[in-house]
């Protein structure tokens, strides 16, 4: 396990050998035989279930959560719980109101489930140091943060109410520098932007929208001088040139995307990047072999700025 | 006043450039001249909906633009659909469709649902998260031809086979077709579902082919 091999990579450096980063969530809990929502909600387990989940795939690095309703959660979005997965937001705040009307506040460490995320890196945190991984640090970016407080009528407003569909985001961006803080503060080296609904939009609204609601993270993040990245996911090709531009040190990405077109791209500008072991097809299912399918993305990976992860 | 066919063209390009303005007129238009509203559906919102898919897949239109030609399309369908004749519509077929249980994941399914509403199928549509058993209630009730579920997630996925075991055991003439990002022909295929449709595109000709395997398979049975 080897922290400045995670850190170089993501930095789009060149590594002896490409390090590894398990996106575990989750599966940390069902590998300590516990519940997904019990290990969430208490600090001592989900330090638990990190570590041990670092010390069994040998990870070069881990997040401490990879659950997009933690930010939608600390500002007021209800959550429903499950045994087997992250929870999920019930609640929209602004189906029909801006923040400002609806009263939201940006989030304090006091809010939603962050003390129990500072209590759990606290004691993560040292465990990780003697392991040699870093802990990562994934927060819910600005569009997948502000379908969360507007509900799907946000892809509508985008045309129909822009004015609208630019304050929820906007606020959505400071939520998320706030976040960005946090993970600084908790000792995350890499800290995240991930942005799964950005991949459904087209490059003009993503240049308009996401691109610099990411800002105030991305500044955060440098000037507490770690490491950046940009989450996305899906068949995301159209937007990939501004995801590679958006600032950050590297982007990851999913099984949905060709990997020898994502390495080209990132060499081109210079980036780190990750993924994109099949999660569903190889890992969940078994339908293509895993080993395989870990061969093809390390051969098309290389050893440049790449991190071997699932998608 | 306008032809038939300048309507048709208005309903088409209406929703293709979501003009949600221009559909209502038209589709307004049309029924008060007398133009069959059927094939204003078929020829004029469904035929937009086709170029809308295109450009859907060609990734020159995005999840925000397909929703806007969705609504504009269903702001024609609201006008034209309660003139359809019955005897016309004749209730194609039924479909359950719902996003299974743990999932909140439902735009696609919503493209789904919409159509098979174009197709003029009665939908009955239980949303998202829906609990397993509600489908195989809901299906009992209404003895609907096709159960239609959508996954987006590999561990939500898993509840759509125990849907199917469930719902075969109490009827197994229930053409079960399954759907979204991480289901495929093998998945569908070893979850014992009827049918698989990549895109919403083609979930109706699917059902409707799903629905004529079943009746074959039906017919032999009973010879
Ligand atoms: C939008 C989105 C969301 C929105 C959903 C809003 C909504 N109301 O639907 C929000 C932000 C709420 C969300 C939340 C989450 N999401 Co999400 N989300 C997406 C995203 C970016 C796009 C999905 C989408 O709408 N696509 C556009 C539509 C048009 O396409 P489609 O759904 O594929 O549907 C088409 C076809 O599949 C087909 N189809 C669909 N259903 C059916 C059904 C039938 C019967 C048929 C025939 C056809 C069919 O037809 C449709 C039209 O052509 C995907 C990424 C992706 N690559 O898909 C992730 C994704 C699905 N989400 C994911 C995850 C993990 C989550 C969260 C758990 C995040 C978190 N960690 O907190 C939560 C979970 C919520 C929950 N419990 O369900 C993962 C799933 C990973 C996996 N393989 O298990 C994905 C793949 C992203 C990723 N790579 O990480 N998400």
């Amino acid at each position: 396990m080897a922290k400045q091999l995670l850190i170089d990579a993501y930095r789009g450096k060149r590594t002896a050998s490409p390090p590894w980063v398990p996106y575990a969530g989750v599966h940390c809990a069902f590998l300590i035989n516990e519940p997904a929502d019990k290990m969430l909600k208490d600090p001592k387990l989900l330090a638990k279930g990190v570590v041990n989940a670092a010390k069994r795939y040998k990870a070069d690095g881990i997040p401490l959560v990879f659950d997009l309703s933690v930010e939608a959660n600390s500002v007021g979005c209800e959550l429903k719980w499950w045994g087997d997965n992250v929870p999920s937001v019930t609640t929209h705040p602004c189906s029909n109101k801006t923040p400002a009307d609806a009263g939201l506040k940006l989030p304090t460490k006091e809010s939603g489930r962050w003390p129990v995320l500072y209590e759990a890196a606290k004691i993560a945190k040292p465990q990780l140091d003697d392991l040699d991984c870093v802990l990562m640090g994934l927060f819910c970016g600005p569009l997948t943060l502000a379908s969360h407080l507007a509900g799907v009528r946000i892809f509508t407003d985008l045309y129909k109410n822009p004015d609208f569909a630019h304050e929820v985001i906007k606020f959505a961006g400071e939520v998320g520098a706030i976040a960005a803080g946090f993970y600084a503060e908790m000792g995350s080296e890499i800290i995240a932007i991930v942005d799964p609904v950005a991949s459904q939009i087209k490059s003009e609204t993503f240049q308009e929208f996401v691109t610099p609601n990411s800002q105030p993270a991305i500044k955060v993040i440098h000037d507490a001088g770690k490491t950046s990245s940009f989450f996305i996911c899906g068949d995301c090709t159209k937007v990939m040139e501004d995801v590679c531009k958006i600032g950050t040190h590297g982007f990851a990405i999913d099984e949905q995307l060709n990997m020898n077109f994502v390495r080209d791209l990132a060499r081109k500008h210079e980036v780190g990047f990750g993924g994109n072991l099949k999660l569903t097809l190889a890992l969940s299912l078994g339908l293509l072999s895993p080993r395989e399918d870990a061969i093809v993305s390390l051969a098309a990976g290389g050893h440049i700025g790449y991190t071997f992860a699932p998608g | 006043m306008a032809t038939k066919e300048e309507l048709l063209e208005l309903l088409k390009d209406g929703v293709i450039n979501y003009k949600e303005e221009q559909v209502k007129e038209a589709a307004q238009t049309a029924v008060d001249d007398g133009h069959p509203a059927l094939e204003m559906i078929m020829d004029g919102l469904a035929a937009g909906m086709e170029v809308v898919g295109d450009l859907y897949e060609r990734h020159e239109y995005f999840v925000p633009e397909v929703l806007m030609c969705a609504d504009a399309l269903y702001l024609g369908l609201d006008i034209l659909r309660p003139h359809v004749p019955k005897s016309d519509s004749g209730a194609v077929a039924q479909v359950v469709i719902g996003s299974i249980q743990g999932d909140v994941h439902d735009i696609g399914k919503n493209l789904v649902k919409m159509m098979f509403d174009v197709a003029g199928w009665e939908v009955h549509d239980l949303g998202r998260d829906v609990p397993l058993e509600n489908f195989v209630k809901e299906q009992l009730r209404t003895d609907a031809e096709v159960v239609a579920m959508s996954a987006m997630m590999t561990t939500t996925m898993l509840g759509m086979k125990k849907v199917i075991q469930m719902i075969k055991e109490k009827n197994p003439n229930v053409a079960i077709m399954l759907g979204g990002a991480p289901v495929t022909q093998d998945v569908a295929n070893l979850f014992g579902a009827d049918g698989y449709a990549e895109s919403a595109g083609n979930a109706v000709q699917e059902g409707i082919k799903m629905i004529g395997r079943l009746r074959e398979y039906e017919k032999k049975k009973a010879d």
